[in-house]
């Protein structure tokens, strides 16, 4: 068992700031996109330098530790065309799922990009319900076309495993 | 107990061992039940498991003095450690008091275990060495203290650094075990400058809701992939090479004693392409790794060895070397199974290792591209073999193609059953065996 907070906040102290409601509000416009399978309208939030990473520990170094998911934006693309061709078996048809997102804090301000860190909890339905929840980082950059997405981390509360088959967007 | 009952139990003969292989796998076909029934699993984990060779670990996860894992041989949690004497152990995980498993991490290193329910301590070699407040225990105890060590299984060896363990006292060596499998992981080995490779990069765990033989066997049957698949050659990129089994030089091969493989090796030779088994990337974008791997083997072998890439072998029972990725399994019950699953790792090679990282999670995995799918076939093998008719599964594919060589049966059509043969055929004559009581 890990505690995810701690490493993927660096031990941030006190209270921490809120995000603007725009910004809040485009995380729950992707975490709707993902629960409803469109697939390519998700695609299009990600900016150029996109990181998707689901790593299998928060402290692992992604340079020589294996991750469920580490996506540039080029695997993101092949995902959901992958997802895209109804014949990705194991989303056909997609899940039914619906995601609580909470606890929104804001847990760094780089010039037009903020991190937030969330906690969520992810309900599955595909042939029984499953449960998934964790931490999740989303970096959200301001960009001349309206906010953009530069990373999506997910520190899974299940990172130590076995996890059952992750194929749908987490 | 009354005198009656103990007479009759003394003079009753032993039950006779009334499992009959035959009844549940025959030439070319298996019986449903294998995969579904609660009996066989117990008889599989009661046999493979605890009497032949079984893959718990590889050498670079336990490099140093007192590293361990813990891992299971079949339902038998152990711990897997390199002792103080510098002996590699594979130890029953469980206190020899009240039976409290003692090691609770996935890894760690450690100069001894201490059970936290009575404090009993035992060295990273399975003595018992500490018994708190010894003095409360009589001399009946004294006698015995010396044999209360953790168990041991009794025989652990390895090749080319994967270790192999056997809870049976006797039988077979591991090379005789290994027999042609061996030349699989001579050629993952023949990659690396160094000859050794790492798995250090962490296991993937993945739950599957299939038995461990629809796992395993799925790995060497060369007949889904355009099927099982396609979504990936659709919507990605193309199949490194044709599916269709008249377009390539790609056999199947029943190594015997259980193991298979897909054997791309003659098609890749034909192409004389190197890395066509990794993106078919430019030599060029690896110098480093090019030129030391040219320094261990002279450039000749060094092009071969880059134009045959690795193997896609099972070795029997629970390991598969997927390419460029290591994967072995754990069966949990007769419908579930965790598949764990890593990146091969080649010392030194930090530009080549971060490619195939990202390789391996585009592949490999939960929310792999190719095996995702395959967990959710190998779910849905799970739910049809509810339906009772037909009762046995077809093997016969190529099965009037197959050639025996030197090599074993091998098929040269690509989609042959000729793998999944070799497997039930190792698997009826093991768990066929008469159990001792």
């Amino acid at each position: 068992m890990t505690i995810t907070t701690e490493a993927t906040q660096n031990v941030l102290a006190g209270p921490l700031p809120v995000p603007d409601p725009d910004v809040t509000a485009f995380i729950y416009y992707e975490a709707r996109l993902a629960d409803e399978a469109r697939y390519s309208e998700w695609e299009q939030l990600w900016d150029d330098d996109a990181l998707y990473w689901v790593p299998m520990h928060p402290d692992d170094d992604p340079r020589t530790t294996l991750s469920y998911i580490y996506d540039n934006r080029n695997r993101i693309k092949s995902r959901v065309a992958q997802l895209n061709t109804g014949n990705r078996h194991s989303q056909t048809p997609p899940s039914v799922m619906r995601r609580v997102l909470g606890s929104h804090e804001v847990i760094a301000t780089e010039g037009d990009t903020v991190t937030v860190a969330s906690n969520f909890v992810l309900v599955e339905y595909r042939h029984d319900q499953r449960t998934w929840a964790g931490r999740v980082l989303h970096k959200v950059r301001r960009t001349p076309s309206g906010l953009k997405l530069a990373g999506k981390t997910v520190h899974l509360v299940s990172a130590g495993g076995p996890v059952n088959t992750l194929a749908f967007l987490i | 107990m009354t005198t009656t009952e103990t007479d009759r139990l003394a003079v009753e003969p032993p039950a006779p061992d009334a499992f009959d292989v035959a009844s549940v796998v025959q030439d070319h076909r298996v019986h449903g039940s294998v995969y579904t029934s609660p009996e066989i699993f117990q008889r599989e984990l009661d046999t493979i498991f605890r009497t032949g060779w079984v893959y718990v670990a590889h050498e670079s996860e336990i490099a140093e003095s007192g590293d361990y894992l813990t891992r299971r041989i079949g339902s038998e949690p152990v711990v897997v450690v390199n002792s103080k004497d510098g002996k590699i152990r594979v130890l029953l995980n469980r206190c020899s008091h009240r039976a409290n498993r003692l090691c609770n991490a996935d890894a760690g290193n450690a100069n001894s275990f201490r059970c936290p329910y009575h404090g009993w301590t035992f060295s990273n070699d399975g003595s018992l060495t500490a018994v708190p407040m010894r003095d409360g225990y009589g001399t009946e105890f004294q006698k015995v203290r010396s044999q209360l060590g953790m168990a041991e299984a009794p025989r652990v060896d390895s090749y080319g650094g994967f270790i192999f363990a056997s809870l049976a006292p006797e039988g077979i060596t591991l090379l005789e075990h290994l027999g042609g499998a061996t030349k699989a992981i001579d050629r993952v080995l023949d990659l690396s400058p160094t000859g050794k490779i790492e798995l250090r990069a962490g296991w993937m765990k993945h739950l599957h809701h299939a038995n461990w033989k629809m796992v395993v066997e799925n790995n060497v049957d060369g007949y889904h992939a355009l099927f099982t698949h396609a979504s990936v050659y659709d919507a990605i990129r193309p199949a490194k090479v044709s599916h269709i089994p008249t377009k390539v030089d790609v056999v199947v091969r029943d190594i015997g004693s259980g193991h298979s493989e897909i054997d791309y090796s003659a098609e890749y030779r034909k192409l004389d392409e190197e890395f066509v088994w990794y993106g078919r990337i430019p030599r060029a974008k690896l110098p480093e790794y090019v030129a030391a791997l040219e320094e261990r083997h002279g450039p000749e072998k060094a092009h071969d060895a880059l134009v045959v890439g690795p193997s896609h072998t099972l070795i029997w029972p629970n390991l598969f070397l997927a390419e460029m990725n290591v994967m072995y399994v754990e069966p949990i019950a007769a419908d579930e199974t965790v598949a764990y699953t890593t990146a091969v790792i080649i010392p030194g090679q930090d530009k080549l290792n971060q490619r195939t990282l990202r390789r391996s999670e585009g592949a490999m995995g939960p929310a792999g591209f190719l095996i995702a799918d395959d967990g959710e076939i190998g779910m849905r093998n799970q739910a049809g073999l509810a339906a009772h008719d037909p009762e046995w599964l077809e093997l016969s594919r190529g099965v009037e193609t197959d050639v025996i060589d030197e090599t074993g049966v091998v098929n040269s059509d690509k989609s042959a059953e000729t793998p999944q043969r070799g497997f039930y055929r190792q698997w009826a004559s093991v768990v066929g065996q008469e159990i001792r009581a």
